[in-house]
C-alpha cells in the first residue's frame, strides 16, 4: 500500500526534523524550499527506516532525556541475531553463532537476548490535530513502544503488521524520541526467526478526522465475461463525512484510467468498477494495476491511499482442478522461511524479490511462506514478479511445540494475527490461499476442532475470496458430521475429518500415500501437498497429472534456509551406524533445491528434469570411503555435485547419475562410450551408472528416437588459479543499481583454475574490498555449518563459491570491488550507482 | 467466469463424532491413548511405548502421528502394530 502525496494545503504541510537536520514534507504542485537532507511529503506510506540507534542488551532506555549518542547507528532492517557475537570465541561461537544457544539447531545455533531501538525525530509546520501513526511490519519478537517516554503500543506475535498512534505523546512543536524494546528470549521459534526490527518501519500522517481505514480498502475481481472485468471494492472510512466523495479508480501500468467510480462518502462504501479489455494477472503475466482510493472535499485530497491490485479469477474444484482466468495451473510450489541467508531475517526489497526470480528461473510458480506471515516485502514481489503465495498464520494454536512460542499467547492475540494477515495483504493478486496454521499440535481435539472453525470463519468473515487452508501432517483425525449453521457451505450432516472439517482446501504434509486413497470416500474435497520430501518430485507430479482435485506440491523447502540446522543432512558414517544427527557446527537446513547464496543444488537439477526446464542433467556423488556409507535425511539428497574433479579417485567407480525427461542416454568418457539406458516409467527419469574415475571429460548424450535432444559435459578442472566476480543483474537492485538505502548489489565471487573453469570444491579464505558509497551488508558462502562471520571482509568460499551483498548508501558513485586470496590472482570489478 | 466466494458459518455446535475402527494407521496416538480399552492394548502390546511417547520432542505430535507413522523411525514394528490392529478391530467401532 503506498501513500502519495497528499495534496492538502500549505497549512497542513508538515515537517520533520531527523536529529538536526531539517527534513520537510514537500507538497505536491509547490516546490519544496532548500532542505540540508531530503525532502518528504505528508500522507501514508513515508519510509521510516534510516537514522536509528541500537543498543543490544538489557536496561530501562524509554526515557526522552536519556543520551543515546553512544549508541550504535543503525539503518533498517535490522537483525541483531545475525551480527557477530560481541567477544565472540572460537570453537564455540562462530560469528553470530553460539554452540550453546538456547535455540539449538532449531535456530541454527542463533542467539537472541534484548535490544532497544531510539530514533529522534521533529514535527513542525503540522497542523494540530494531524494524527502521526506508525506501521511496523514485524518486530521480532516482543516489543514495547514508547514516545516520549509515554507508552504508545506493544506486540507479541513477531510477524504481523501492527500500527501504533504516536497523536497522544507527540511533541509537536519540539524533539520527539521513539523508544523500542524487542525480546527475543527462550525456546520460541523452531527456525531462526532473527531478531528487532527486521522489517520496514511506515510513517503514515493522517487527517484527524475523516479518513480512509488502516487497510481499509477490499478488492476483488467478481466476474469477468465479455471481455471485461468486474471489480467490487468496499472501502471503510472513519469518522465519516457524507459530504465527502470516495474517488476509486483504477490506473493501468502506464497511468492511464482504466476504471472509476464515485461515491458519497459513508462508514462502508460499495463500489463496482468495470474494467474493459482487462488485462489480467497471472504467473506468467504479472499485470498490475493501481489502485487508488482518494476521500475528496471538493476538489481538494483529504486523504489518499495506493496500493498494487491485480485483476485475476481463481478457481479451485475438484473436476477440474486450480484454473486461474480458465486456465488450468498446476502448483509448482515450495516452501520457504522468512530469512534472506546471509542477512539474517532482514526483509529487504531486492532479497525477497532476487529469491523469487531464482524460483521463478527454476519453474516455481508458488510459495508458501511457512510458517508465518510474510513480510509486505516478499508479498510485493511476489505480485510484482508472479508468484503465488500462501500466507500462513500459525505454527501453533492452543498447544504447544516449544516452551515459550506463540501457544503461550495464542488465546489473547490470535486475532490480531488473523485480522494484520488478511487485511494487510487481501488485494494482492499473488495469494491464492490463507493458512491457518502448519502440523498443529492436537488439532483433532474437541477444543482444537473448536479453534479450527473459528480461524476459519474469522478469516472468511475479512476475506470470502479465498479459500481457507492449513496444512496438516499425520492422521487428519475422527470422522465427525457438523450441523448445518457450522459447516461449510453444502457440507451441513455429510461426514468428514476433525482435522479437514473447516477447510476449503486442505493441505497435506508428507501425506503422498494417502492422497488418492483418501479421496474415493471424499470425492468433494480439493487437496494439494504443502510440504512435499524433495525425493517424491517425481511422484508428486505424476500425480498432478492423473488426479486433477491434486493441485500440486510444495516441496520443504525451495531455498536453503538458517535454523532446523541439518534436517537435509548428508552425512558419510561408518557402515554399522543406521543414523546420523546433525548438530552443532551444522547452522544451515541444507534442504533446499537452491543453497543459501542462490545456486541450484542437485534435487533443483532433478527438478528441472521432472518440470521440464531441463530435458538433461548429470550429476556424480560425492566419493564415499571404503566402510562407509552415505546417510541421507529425508529432507536430504544424496551428495551429488556437477563436477568431474576427483583428484584421488583415480579407478575408483564413482556414481554418475543422469536425470533425463528423454527416451535414452549414453555416457561417455574422454570420448568412449562406457553405457546407455533406455529409460522406462519405473525410473522416474533417472538412472545410475558406476563409472571408473579417469579425468577427463564425461559426458551425457541423451536421445529421443535416433535424435539427440541435450547433451551434457562434466569436464575435470585444474587447480584454483584466480578469482572471479560478476555483478548480478536479474534483481531489481542489480538491475537499475539504484542509489535507494534500500537497494542490494549483489556479486558473485568465484574460484576458477587457469582457464576460467569454476573449481567446485575449492574452499579458500577470502577477502573483500569495498570503496565508494556501498556497504558490505553480507559476505559468506553456501557452507552449511558455521564458519565465522556473515559480515565481515573475509570469508571461506564453499564449493568454489561465496558471495557478497552490499548496499547502497543512498548517493550515486563508483563502487570498487576486490577480492584476494592466497596463492590466487585476484579479481576486481565496478558498480556504478545511479 | 465468476469468482468463488466462500461464506462464514453463523456459528459453531461442535461437530458429532461418529464411530470407527481404531487402528494404528489412521488414529492418532492420542486418540488410541484417550481410549481406556485401546490404551490397555497398547501398553500390552508395545511395552516400550511409554517411555517413548513421553519423549519432549514426540510429545506435540501425538495428536497428529500414528504408530505406524513411526515406523519409518524404527520406533516400532509393522508386525507388532498388525497384532494391535487386530485387537483394536475387535473392540469394534468407536466414536
Amino acid at each position: 500500500m503506498r501513500g502519495d502525496t497528499i495534496g492538502i494545503d500549505r497549512r497542513e504541510a508538515l515537517a520533520l526534523t531527523a536529529g538536526a537536520a531539517t527534513l520537510s514534507f514537500g507538497i505536491a504542485g509547490q516546490s519544496a524550499a532548500a532542505l540540508p537532507v531530503a525532502a518528504l511529503h505528508g500522507g501514508r506510506d513515508q519510509a521510516f527506516d534510516d537514522d536509528w540507534r541500537f543498543f543490544h542488551g538489557s536496561g530501562s532506555f524509554e526515557a526522552l532525556g536519556f543520551d543515546d549518542s553512544p549508541w550504535r547507528r543503525v539503518d533498517l532492517p535490522h537483525d541483531w541475531s545475525i551480527e557477530d557475537l560481541p567477544g565472540g570465541q572460537a570453537p564455540d561461537q562462530l560469528g553470530p553463532f553460539d554452540k550453546h544457544s538456547i535455540g539449538g539447531t532449531a535456530t541454527g545455533f542463533s542467539t537472541g537476548g534484548e535490544g532497544w531501538y531510539r530514533k529522534h525525530f521533529r514535527i513542525g509546520h503540522a497542523p494540530d490535530d494531524a494524527r502521526v501513526e506508525l506501521l511496523f511490519d514485524g518486530i521480532y519478537l516482543d516489543s514495547d513502544i514508547w514516545l516520549n517516554g509515554r507508552p504508545v503500543g506493544s506486540s507479541v506475535s513477531g510477524y504481523h503488521p501492527f500500527a501504533v498512534d504516536l497523536t497522544p505523546a507527540l511533541h509537536r512543536d519540539g524533539d520527539n524520541v521513539l523508544a523500542v524494546r524487542v525480546r527475543n528470549l527462550g525456546q520460541n521459534s523452531r527456525w531462526y526467526s532473527g531478531s528487532g526490527l527486521y522489517r520496514q518501519v511506515k510513517l503514515d500522517v493522517l487527517p484527524a478526522a475523516t479518513r480512509l481505514a488502516r487497510w481499509g480498502v477490499a478488492a476483488w475481481t467478481r466476474s469477468l465475461d465479455g471481455g471485461a472485468a468486474t471489480v467490487e471494492v468496499t472501502t471503510s472510512v472513519e469518522a465519516a463525512d457524507p459530504a465527502l466523495t470516495l474517488v476509486t479508480r483504477l490506473r493501468d501500468s502506464r497511468g492511464a484510467i482504466a476504471a472509476e467510480a464515485r461515491s458519497p462518502v459513508a462508514g462502508m462504501v460499495k463500489q463496482v468498477l468495470v474494467v474493459r479489455g482487462p488485462r489480467l494477472w497471472s504467473p506468467d503475466n504479472p499485470s498490475l494495476y493501481s489502485l487508488e482510493t482518494e476521500l475528496m472535499r471538493g476538489t481538494g485530497t483529504i486523504d489518499r491511499m495506493v496500493q498494487d491490485f491485480g485483476i485475476r479469477i481463481v478457481i479451485m474444484e475438484p473436476r477440474l482442478g486450480m484454473a486461474i482466468n480458465g486456465t488450468p495451473t498446476k502448483l509448482r510450489g515450495g516452501c520457504i522461511h522468512h530469512d534472506n541467508g546471509l542477512l539474517g531475517a532482514c526483509a529487504y526489497r531486492d532479497a525477497d524479490e532476487r529469491k523469487l526470480l531464482l524460483l521463478k528461473a527454476r519453474g516455481y510458480n508458488a510459495i508458501r511462506s511457512s510458517h508465518n506471515i510474510p513480510s509486505r516485502s516478499l508479498r510485493e514481489a511476489c505480485d510484482r514478479v508472479g508468484m503465488l503465495l500462501i500466507a500462513e498464520a500459525f505454527d501453533a494454536w492452543h498447544s504447544p511445540k516449544l516452551p515459550q512460542d506463540f501457544s503461550t499467547r495464542f488465546a489473547d492475540h490470535w486475532h490480531e494475527v488473523i485480522e494484520a494477515l488478511v487485511l494487510s495483504a487481501r488485494n494482492s493478486p499473488s495469494v491464492i490461499m490463507w493458512s491457518i496454521g502448519n502440523e498443529i499440535p492436537y488439532r483433532a481435539t474437541d477444543e482444537g476442532v473448536r479453534w479450527e472453525w473459528q480461524l476459519a470463519n474469522a478469516v472468511r468473515r475479512l476475506d470470502p475470496t479465498r479459500p481457507v487452508t492449513a496444512a496438516l501432517n499425520g492422521v487428519l483425525g475422527a470422522p465427525m458430521i457438523a450441523a448445518d449453521g457450522t459447516a461449510r457451505p453444502g457440507m451441513a450432516g455429510k461426514t468428514d475429518n476433525a482435522s479437514t472439517i473447516f477447510l476449503d482446501v486442505p493441505g497435506y504434509n508428507y501425506r503422498l500415500e494417502d492422497i488418492e486413497s483418501e479421496q474415493s470416500s471424499h470425492p468433494e474435497r480439493v487437496v494439494y501437498a504443502s510440504e512435499t520430501f524433495p525425493h517424491d518430485v517425481h511422484d508428486y507430479w505424476t500425480l498432478g497429472e492423473r488426479a486433477p482435485y491434486f493441485l500440486g506440491e510444495f516441496v520443504w523447502t525451495a531455498m536453503d534456509y538458517l535454523g532446523e540446522a541439518g534436517i537435509g543432512a548428508t552425512a558419510r558414517v561408518k557402515g554399522n551406524v543406521p543414523y546420523y544427527v546433525a548438530g552443532w557446527p551444522w547452522v544451515v537446513s541444507w534442504c533446499g533445491d537452491i543453497d543459501l547464496i542462490g545456486q541450484q543444488k542437485a534435487p533443483s537439477l532433478a527438478r528441472d528434469v521432472v518440470w521440464g526446464i531441463s530435458p538433461l542433467e548429470v550429476t556424480v556423488q560425492h566419493p564415499v570411503p571404503d566402510g562407509q556409507h552415505e546417510f541421507i535425511a529425508n529432507w536430504g539428497w544424496s551428495d551429488e555435485t556437477q563436477s568431474w574433479s576427483w583428484a584421488g579417485s583415480e579407478g575408483k567407480p564413482l556414481a554418475v547419475r543422469i536425470y533425463s525427461s528423454a527416451e535414452r542416454v549414453e555416457l561417455r568418457l574422454n570420448g568412449v562410450k562406457l553405457g546407455g539406458h533406455e529409460f522406462t516409467a519405473a525410473d522416474k527419469m533417472k538412472a545410475e551408472f558406476k563409472i571408473a574415475y579417469a579425468p577427463g571429460i564425461l559426458e551425457a548424450v541423451a536421445y529421443r528416437g535416433a535424435s539427440i535432444v541435450a547433451r551434457r559435459r562434466l569436464e575435470t578442472v585444474s587447480a584454483p588459479a584466480r578469482m572471479r566476480l560478476t555483478v548480478e543483474t536479474a534483481h531489481a537492485g542489480g538491475a537499475h543499481a539504484s542509489s535507494d538505502r534500500q537497494a542490494l548489489h549483489y556479486v558473485a565471487v568465484e574460484i576458477v583454475d587457469g582457464a576460467g573453469r569454476a573449481v567446485p570444491d575449492a574452499m579458500q579464505h577470502i577477502t573483500l574490498s569495498v570503496s565508494g558509497p556501498a556497504e558490505l551488508v553480507g559476505f559468506g558462502s553456501a557452507n552449511p555449518q558455521a564458519v565465522g562471520s556473515f559480515q565481515s571482509p573475509q570469508a571461506q568460499s564453499f564449493r568454489g563459491r561465496a558471495l557478497a551483498i552490499l548496499r547502497s548508501q543512498g548517493k550515486p558513485g563508483t563502487v570498487r570491488i576486490g577480492v584476494s586470496s592466497d596463492g590466487l590472482i585476484s579479481a576486481a570489478t565496478i558498480l556504478r550507482i545511479t | 467466469m465468476d469468482a468463488p466466494v466462500y461464506l462464514p458459518s453463523d456459528h459453531f455446535v461442535a461437530p458429532v463424532r461418529t464411530p470407527r475402527i481404531l487402528t494404528t494407521g489412521d488414529t492418532s496416538i492420542a486418540d488410541l491413548l484417550a481410549i481406556p480399552a485401546a490404551r490397555a492394548i497398547v501398553e500390552k502390546d508395545l511395552p516400550g511405548a511409554g517411555m517413548l511417547l513421553g519423549s519432549p520432542m514426540l510429545k506435540p505430535h501425538l495428536g497428529n502421528f500414528s504408530f505406524r507413522s513411526l515406523v519409518q523411525f524404527g520406533a516400532f514394528k509393522g508386525d507388532a502394530l498388525d497384532k494391535v490392529d487386530l485387537e483394536l478391530r475387535a473392540l469394534g467401532p468407536m466414536a
